[in-house]
């Protein structure tokens, strides 16, 4: 009986559902954002050069979650805001699907004050943040209003126009050594996995699936597009960790704090050189769809909940935002907020298998009460 | 209160011209008395009304087929007068509504006597108007010279000899509520999908205006997004491009008056295709797309470019090349960004006094501005003369556009990219252009996306969008416009190999 009225809540009109294939760009985009910039520091504290096992670790890891999350949404056809009301009931589920919520805010605002944080290092060491912010949170306002398409046509886009920022590894390759990563795999299993697990927090971003699952057309035929998605992500952390590390030395990247716009600014064309300028301008692209996305499941959550007005929920959550940023303005504390994220995202994605097993057993047992 | 007497007041005005609408026979031509071209007077043996507008009506045929019947015959009843005449499709009517929208568009009307109700309408129009001439704004080196002119009926004649197809139809609409514009939606029955068709049609409709004096009127009117700098349905004046997407499954709307007619649903890379495209070879017509594409890119971005790294990333510019730079700007006292807006003024301003001249006299200025102007700002210290290449460029590839309308849009937007581009350097430009993304994927026409087929990705449109693939590679009609038939030709008779030497 709830199983009826939950779906009819989540039927989304033909004119707003996606084709399958754009899950590949939505996931890849929303996992890739401003971690790429500098991971390679993070997870080398652990197992150093090896750690690109690590990293292969942690995208299989990621593929069984998704092939979980495929399963629990297949099995109750409707989204996390009806799972959580179907297993929890109204009340206790519905404080669940609000702390989802609030952990996307939380992925926006780490998102977005990262991404400020290189603009400060990088490029503006005196930009006035609360003009800025300002102005880039109304950008984000208005593609978010735009609804789930637009945000999709803008993952897409932001796909596409970045590819080209991968042919630029061929300069670090072609100074660096490839003997650095030799000898391969002198670590041991706990130290590849201590960098698996700061890994996988550049892998967040999959549980996005739980609210934008019924704006997919048919939604199981997009399956195979999710792991594409993910798997492309891995290839190009891989690729990004490997240049990295033939580039620098290990005692080097410990020292390096973004790594891969260090990168950037050895490229040199006769008419161009410091392509960090551009490399960060670019990443604009990459930090749109991923804040605009994660602003929008957020959205999305309270609309499902309390039926309550998106667009104004889009404005509270931007004012959240704002108000956030202009508070952490730090650099130790951009640091704290980036490790906390890690740790709460790493909690929400403990949280899939943990559903999987209760959904699997929730909808077995009612299943035979109906029969 | 005001405000409610001035909607009294408005009301009753309205009331007094629909009035006169539902007038009888004998106040129109009342009304139409205080007009001086307007004719009547008793004629004939039996002192017949004939009444007409001087202005509108084909003095040759009155003189010689009607005035002459109608002294030569005594009749009493108009019929009888009607077989007499040898005058196609005449009409007798009681109705005023008629005799006015007749008698308006070059109509003879003939009474038995004065005030008497029935009345014999002759037509008897003449339209002056221009003759179909050689396309002027889309101007193309080989194929058709025809470009469509101020009257529908012509611009639909231009049409209907290219498309000689029983299902070529026209459905006409009169919009305006003073001018009375004849509006027609021309499409292929059977290819182009009804709902376009509909959705056209209600839009046209629901047009509250009183005068439509141009196609470009309907452009904003039936606009999906009338404020976004983005035209949204394509303007052509030539037939054959017209004809073209009308075979695509797409809808013209021809408007009487207008030499431009307007189709859609749209895309925004149709906007940079010309018909030229079609004309060469698809390699080299691919590759000329594309460079036209570059140069719009080129045209937005380049200042804004120059601004940006100028005036924040001075790092990005290699040694070698900075030295020019310097030593083109060692004496320039502004900004970039002021000397930037300063050549963009003068350019715009070029244009503007460019396009309200005579051509003649066009030229010149073009002459007088371009060289004198130009060089004259370099030499005296205003504006460096790396930057006057650059926005001398940035306006030539604007001009590369094969579509006028989209020509300006270009030139406006990148006014915000200067504004980006001082703001917060290349990060502001990247922003802004984060911006107009977004507003080209809201963007619909007649309710299909814009943005097609770039998004959503239409794999089948791309084969003619930044490149042309060969006329056999196109065996189906753009997804866009969702054709009720999508099959263009048969693929297989026309890719039947043949061996070697058979």
């Amino acid at each position: 009986m709830n199983k009826i009225s939950g779906k009819q809540g989540v039927q989304i009109p033909e004119q707003f559902l996606v084709t399958p294939m754009f899950v590949f760009f939505i996931i890849h985009s929303m996992q890739v954002g401003v971690g790429i910039l500098g991971f390679e520091g993070y997870i080398a504290e652990h197992s150093g050069f090896d750690s690109w096992i690590s990293i292969i670790m942690a995208g299989v890891f990621i593929h069984l979650l998704l092939w979980m999350l495929y399963n629990i949404l297949r099995d109750s056809g409707g989204d996390i805001v009806s799972i959580h009301r179907d297993v929890f009931g109204k009340y206790i589920g519905g404080f669940f699907s609000l702390i989802l919520s609030i952990y996307f805010l939380l992925l926006a605002l780490t998102v977005l004050r990262t991404f400020l944080e290189v603009i400060q290092v990088w490029i503006f060491p005196s930009i006035r943040i609360e003009f800025f912010t300002l102005v880039f949170l109304m950008l984000i306002y208005y593609l978010v209003i735009g609804g789930f398409r637009l945000v999709t046509g803008f993952c897409m886009i932001s796909v596409i126009l970045t590819l080209p920022l991968l042919l630029l590894k061929f300069f670090p390759i072609d100074v660096g050594s490839v003997n650095y990563l030799y000898p391969a795999i002198e670590h041991s299993l706990t130290d590849l996995l201590k960098s698996a697990k700061a890994t996988i927090l550049s892998f967040l971003g999959i549980e996005l699936l739980f609210v934008f699952y019924p704006f997919i057309k048919h939604p199981q035929r997009s399956v195979k597009w999710a792991h594409f998605g993910v798997f492309f992500t891995v290839l190009i952390y891989l690729a990004t960790a490997l240049v990295a590390f033939i580039y620098y030395s290990e005692e080097q990247l410990e020292h390096v704090t973004w790594g891969t716009i260090s990168l950037w600014k050895i490229v040199e064309f006769p008419f161009i050189e410091r392509f960090e300028y551009i490399g960060i301008a670019l990443w604009v692209y990459v930090i749109v769809p991923n804040i605009c996305l994660a602003m929008w499941g957020a959205s999305r959550i309270p609309k499902r909940l309390f039926n309550a007005n998106q667009k104004l929920m889009i404005v509270v959550y931007c004012a959240i935002l704002y108000i956030l940023t202009l508070f952490l303005d730090d650099r130790e504390i951009v640091e704290k907020i980036n490790t906390f994220t890690s740790q709460v995202g790493f909690y929400v994605l403990l949280y899939i298998p943990l559903l999987f097993v209760i959904t699997k057993v929730f909808y077995k047992v009612r299943n035979q009460h109906e029969s | 209160m005001w405000k409610r007497k001035r909607g009294r007041e408005e009301a009753k005005k309205e009331k007094e011209l629909k009035t006169h609408t539902e007038q009888t026979i004998d106040s129109l031509f009342n009304t139409l008395a205080k007009s001086n071209d307007f004719k009547s007077y008793s004629a004939g043996s039996s002192h017949y009304i004939v009444s007409y507008l001087k202005t509108m009506c084909e003095p040759k045929l009155l003189n010689q087929s009607i005035l002459p019947i109608l002294t030569k015959y005594e009749v009493y009843t108009l019929a009888e007068l009607k077989n007499k005449l040898p005058v196609e499709a005449t009409e007798i009517t009681k109705d005023p509504a008629v005799v006015q929208e007749k008698m308006m568009k070059g109509y003879i009307s003939i009474q038995l006597r004065e005030n008497a109700p029935d009345v014999l309408l002759l037509p008897a129009i003449t339209v002056e108007g221009r003759e179909v001439s050689i396309p002027e704004v889309e101007f193309s080196v080989v194929g058709p010279k025809e470009a469509f002119v101020e009257s529908l009926d012509k611009n639909m004649n231009l049409m209907r000899k290219r498309l000689t197809l029983p299902q070529l139809t026209l459905k006409e609409v009169s919009i305006g509520k003073i001018t009375k514009t004849r509006v027609g939606i021309v499409y292929i029955d059977g290819i182009a999908d009804p709902d376009n068709v509909t959705t056209v049609l209600q839009r046209l409709e629901d047009i509250e205006y009183d005068q439509i004096i141009d196609s470009s009127f309907i452009t904003q009117m039936i606009a999906d997004n009338s404020t976004s700098p983005f035209p949204q349905l394509l303007d052509t004046e030539r037939p054959d491009r017209a004809v073209e997407v009308i075979v695509e499954g797409k809808i013209v709307i021809i408007v009487d008056g207008s030499p431009h007619v307007l189709t859609c649903p749209t895309t925004i890379v149709e906007f940079f295709s010309s018909s030229d495209d079609y004309f060469l070879p698809w390699p080299l017509a691919s590759v000329f797309r594309l460079i036209r594409l570059f140069a719009v890119f080129f045209s937005v971005l380049s200042t804004s470019l120059y601004v940006a790294i100028l005036t924040y990333h001075h790092e990005m510019i290699p040694e070698e090349l900075m030295s020019t730079i310097v030593s083109s700007r060692a004496d320039i006292p502004f900004p970039p960004i002021l000397e930037v807006v300063i050549l963009e003024l003068t350019i715009e301003l070029l244009r503007e006094a460019g396009a309200r001249l005579p051509t003649k006299i066009g030229q010149t200025i073009g002459i007088v501005g371009g060289i004198v102007i130009g060089t004259a700002a370099v030499d005296a210290g205003l504006t460096s003369n790396v930057l006057l290449i650059i926005v001398a460029l940035a306006a030539l590839a604007s001009f590369t556009t094969p579509v006028y309308q989209i020509g300006n849009t270009i030139r406006l937007i990148r006014f915000p990219f200067l504004m980006g581009a001082q703001l917060w350097g290349l990060i502001g430009v990247s922003m802004v252009m984060v911006f107009y993304v977004g507003h080209l994927i809201k963007l619909k026409s007649i309710g299909r996306p814009f943005f097609a087929p770039l998004y959503p990705l239409r794999f089948r449109d791309l084969r003619d969008a930044f490149i042309r693939l060969p006329f056999n590679k196109q065996s189906e009609r753009p997804l866009q416009t969702r054709p009720v038939d999508p099959v263009r030709f048969n693929v297989r008779r026309a890719s039947e190999k043949r061996d070697v030497d058979e």
